[in-house]
């Protein structure tokens, strides 16, 4: 693999002593969510609408990782063709067999803390009859839902923002896209790779004391080479400062004299931390303050309006708010200290100032919450408040409702919005074909119609007319075809977003994300 | 009824590729001309195409899955582990009974069991222990590895392998990789695209920290692990090998960490942590393997079937912030030392010991040979065996490179653990 990962083991296991069966089974991805992703994981639900070979990859993915439980609404019983392309039924043993049961039987085996419900019922007259059922779900899961019966899900689920999250799946043969329809939701930790500011540029008191107090000159040579660059930096940006009015260094001349400062601060030639100086001196002049995408959030209308009632992470946002309002108008300070070069005693005691002032403005910031909150979560949205994220979705459809849109889509991302419009095209086609659509095999040209028809009344021009003909071509060659490879992607793609919405780490995507498994390339379509 | 390696094939029952069929029974708009739709390919693909496997874990136990509800009915399968219980969380042909098992051989009668009809013949075992002679059987090549050392043998097997000549002994090569929520996938043509040792500088380095740093001036947890296990385990057990699988040495490691660490004040030592560092731990989720191997096998579908054009050459897949993949063709290198025949230059101080060369081979990014042996053609340079030639040879790691290679001269570099030889030209600066 080419890029690294950041690890959160420290809140991952148990601290000081060999782990137990669980966490051993659980190891590989602890280290990524750790005991709370892995406990929200636990106590969710989740409701898979069809045993299709795509909704049994989908559950695969999640009965593995241990979700508390899952359900198959499935009233179908298992066709030679099912039998043939999902490898959760036990091959033509299963024909003729419930579908739902079966692939119960075959997910259950794959993990015994998992509980997996199988309903044999109608979903269609089920959901007529009483929709409230589905309030007992996290998620709902749908592959390849009739058209009809999916928008009255999806607008029954959009009706109130305490029921669960849907996520749509399409796909046949090569071609796919889901959209998860969600009303809000926020990430605190999204495990971002981004470094938070060190403040080498306002640097704290007890910083800029220790940085200064240093008697550099009488310095042992080889403490002299163990200064951690942060101390260098801010002590040559005083001296600087305070012979240059006060002011940074703005131009490029003025940086590369700044830089040849430290360097003439060396006592020898090979001093590493001077050059680490030298290559971090960008810091100085990078001014810290509130990131753009952060500053937008706390400049958000409903910061304005807060009751006891709001959910608690906008609380947060709003004591996070009142804190940048006082000076120096940053987020507060995350106590992670990079590796530097340093001795043992240098870098301990930076590291001990930094978290001294964080653990300084995480009460600040606390006394600012309204609220009563965890002192677990207080610390936790401290610590990743440099990269916290509010998503508000949007409901299933609006697009298709949108001819400008959808043109603008075809206009600026041909490959992508042409799988979407064919998949939306396919829809229309079934929906107006009604009973008469079965066996569903619609020609191109049907299919072209149809794009038109959500198009209104837009002439496409190149690219997007090619990219339309080879994504209504592709549906055409193979309108129900759930092929293996097909469905074992979109089972891992779909998983991830579902772990990702459940524990509400790392960040789920917005929008219609296409899927082309002919190019192998996958897009985003803005909703 | 036809056999296959002595295993009778079960019939397919009507419709079973009702779904796969789809695709080979007419083109697509995007598909090339020379496809042959219908019984020609479906032929080919369930009764003469033979496909390997390397590896049986977290992807491999997907790849056989989906090649086997693909299609592909002789499908072989090599993995030198056994199951362990940290690989059950994605590693679905697996259960709890299973650990301790080869997972070769109950991966491939899992998917015997499930799929029938399909033979899949495991091999438990290294690579390293098959010839050119086995290789040479397959079609398709598919490594779901968590090893560079590995993928490069096989790679590197695989380019020399070509002869121009004879077209069947091109065998395509398809690789996965993940980590966490992220992934690749490629396309190697040996000779043709861009090979496995082209893209090495593409590698994350591997966090190596300086011995002077873990003896002398731990600052992070991971130091003080390293030195537990770099510098404290040999120096109290000389003659115990440490086996990073025992939790008894894991403990043992992380208690003198922690000692350490208090000793130095420094924070975060854990078990875990110190099973991670010692380890080396990549995390790993089914969900991302799952797209991974679906993403391999695809394209191996599509190369066996000609139903659409394969990937060119590249796909990177990162989920931590929504879906973001990227499709791009990854260059050959004229002087990659596998399929490139240029050879690589090398400019270096004059002053340079062999030694110090030696290590500037061993951490640069494009070359990462371990114990490299040299020579150029009328002089061994240093030799890491046999003993009495590496004794011959020792003398020379304290000599100048440039008093035993002219300027613009050639050094052969070879390590055991890689099937080929690396060419480079110096030049002094």
């Amino acid at each position: 693999m080419s890029f690294s990962e950041s690890q959160d083991i420290n809140t991952a296991t148990v601290v000081s002593h060999q782990p137990d069966n669980k966490t051993r089974r659980y190891d590989r991805q602890l280290r990524l969510w750790a005991a709370s992703g892995q406990a929200a994981l636990e106590s969710s639900k989740v409701l898979v609408i069809s045993a299709s070979a795509t909704s049994t990859s989908i559950l695969k993915n999640l009965v593995l990782p241990g979700i508390g439980q899952f359900t198959i609404i499935d009233d179908k019983t298992v066709t030679p063709e099912d039998a043939g392309n999902n490898f959760f039924l036990n091959g033509s043993n299963s024909i003729g067999k419930s579908r739902a049961e079966e692939a119960v039987v075959c997910l259950g085996e794959l993990n015994d803390g998992v509980e997996g419900i199988s309903d044999t019922s109608n979903f269609e007259r089920r959901f007529n009859s009483d929709p409230t059922f589905l309030a007992a779900y996290t998620i709902v899961i749908a592959h390849n839902l009739h058209p009809t019966l999916l928008d009255k899900v999806a607008e029954f689920l959009w009706t109130d923002p305490s029921l669960p999250t849907l996520i749509i799946v399409r796909s046949a043969g090569f071609l796919a896209e889901f959209f998860i329809q969600f009303h809000e939701h926020h990430v605190i930790e999204t495990h971002s790779e981004n470094m938070p500011s060190l403040r080498i540029d306002k640097p704290f008191p007890s910083l800029l004391q220790h940085a200064v107090s240093l008697d550099l000159a009488s310095m042992d040579p080889t403490d002299h080479g163990h200064v951690p660059y942060v101390v260098i930096l801010v002590r040559a940006m005083e001296a600087w400062k305070s012979s240059h009015g006060g002011k940074v260094p703005k131009t490029s001349q003025e940086k590369r004299a700044f830089e040849q400062t430290i360097r003439d601060m060396r006592v020898k030639v090979d001093e590493e931390n001077f050059d680490e100086a030298v290559s971090q001196a960008y810091r100085c002049w990078t001014e810290t303050n509130v990131p753009s995408d952060i500053a937008a959030l706390l400049s958000d209308p409903v910061l304005s309006q807060l009751s006891l009632d709001s959910p608690q992470f906008y609380h947060l946002l709003e004591a996070l708010r009142q804190f940048t309002l006082q000076p120096p108008h940053t987020l507060p300070l995350t106590s992670t200290l990079p590796d530097m070069k340093a001795d043992t005693t240098n870098y301990i005691h930076l590291q001990k100032l930094y978290k001294a002032k964080a653990e300084e403005d995480k009460k600040i910031f606390r006394g600012l919450v309204r609220v009563p909150v965890d002192e677990a979560v207080v610390d936790l949205f401290v610590r990743n408040a440099h990269h916290l994220k509010l998503m508000r979705g949007i409901k299933w459809g609006q697009l298709d409702k949108n001819p400008a849109a959808l043109v603008s889509a075809i206009t600026e991302a041909p490959e992508f919005a042409s799988i979407h419009l064919a998949f939306s095209a396919l829809s229309s086609y079934i929906v107006k074909k009604g009973q008469s659509s079965d066996p569903l095999a619609p020609t191109e040209e049907e299919l072209l119609t149809e794009v038109q028809g959500l198009l209104g009344d837009a002439q496409i021009l190149e690219p997007g007319e090619t990219a339309l003909k080879n994504a209504v071509g592709e549906l055409a060659r193979t309108p129900t075809a759930d092929v293996p490879n097909t469905a074992a992607f979109m089972g891992g793609v779909i998983a991830q977003e579902t772990i990702k919405m459940i524990t509400k780490q790392y960040v789920p995507q917005k929008g219609y994300c296409t899927i082309d498994l002919v190019d192998s390339k996958t897009g985003v379509v803005p909703g | 009824m036809m056999t296959l390696n002595g295993t009778a094939q079960t019939a397919d029952w009507e419709s079973r590729y009702y779904h796969v069929d789809q695709i080979l029974d007419r083109p697509g708009p995007r598909t090339d001309p020379s496809f042959s739709a219908g019984e020609d390919v479906k032929t080919f693909l369930r009764s003469q195409c033979k496909i390997l496997v390397i590896g049986a874990g977290g992807l491999g136990c997907e790849i056989l899955a989906n090649l086997a509800l693909s299609g592909f009915k002789d499908i072989h399968v090599i993995d030198m582990d056994t199951i362990d219980i940290s690989n059950l969380n994605r590693q679905f042909l697996f259960r709890p009974k299973d650990v301790g098992k080869p997972k070769a051989t109950v991966a491939a009668e899992f998917i015997m069991n499930r799929v029938p009809g399909v033979v899949v013949t495991p091999y438990h075992g290294k690579i390293q222990d098959k010839g050119e002679d086995y290789y040479m059987e397959f079609n398709l090549v598919i490594c779901g590895l968590d090893s560079v050392e590995a993928r490069r043998w096989i790679n590197a097997t695989l380019v020399n392998m070509v002869d121009p000549d004879v077209p069947e002994s091109l065998k395509p090569l398809i690789d996965g990789g993940t980590e966490g929520f992220k992934g690749q996938a490629r396309v190697i043509l040996p000779t043709v695209s861009s090979c496995y040792e082209c893209s090495l500088d593409m590698l994350n380095k591997p966090t190596a920290f300086p011995i002077c740093t873990i003896a002398n001036t731990p600052r992070l947890p991971e130091h003080c692990i390293e030195w537990a296990s770099v510098l404290e385990w040999p120096r109290v057990f000389p003659n115990k090998k440490m086996d990073t699988d025992d939790p008894e040495h894991i403990d043992w490691l992380f208690k003198k960490a922690s000692h350490r660490a208090q000793e130095f004040k420094i924070e975060g030592v854990t078990w875990s942590l110190t099973q991670g560092v010692v380890k080396n731990i990549i995390p790993a989720i089914a969900s991302t393997n799952a797209i991974i191997a679906a993403s391999c096998c695809n394209e191996a579908f599509k190369i066996a079937t000609s139903s659409a054009a394969f990937l060119n050459n590249y796909f990177m897949l990162i989920g931590t912030d929504g879906v973001y993949s990227f499709t791009f063709e990854h260059e050959k290198k004229p002087d990659c030392p596998v399929c490139g025949g240029e050879s690589l230059e090398l400019s270096i101080r004059p002053e340079l010991t062999v030694e110090q060369l030696i290590d500037m081979l061993t951490e640069r990014q494009n070359i990462q040979i371990k114990k490299p042996s040299l020579s150029t053609p009328t002089t061994q340079i240093y030799f890491q065996a046999p003993p009495q030639l590496e004794a011959a040879t020792r003398p020379n790691l304290e000599r100048k490179v440039s008093e035993l290679v002219p300027n613009g001269g050639e050094v052969t570099v070879t390590a055991s653990t890689l099937p080929f030889s690396l060419s480079l030209r110096i030049s002094y600066t």
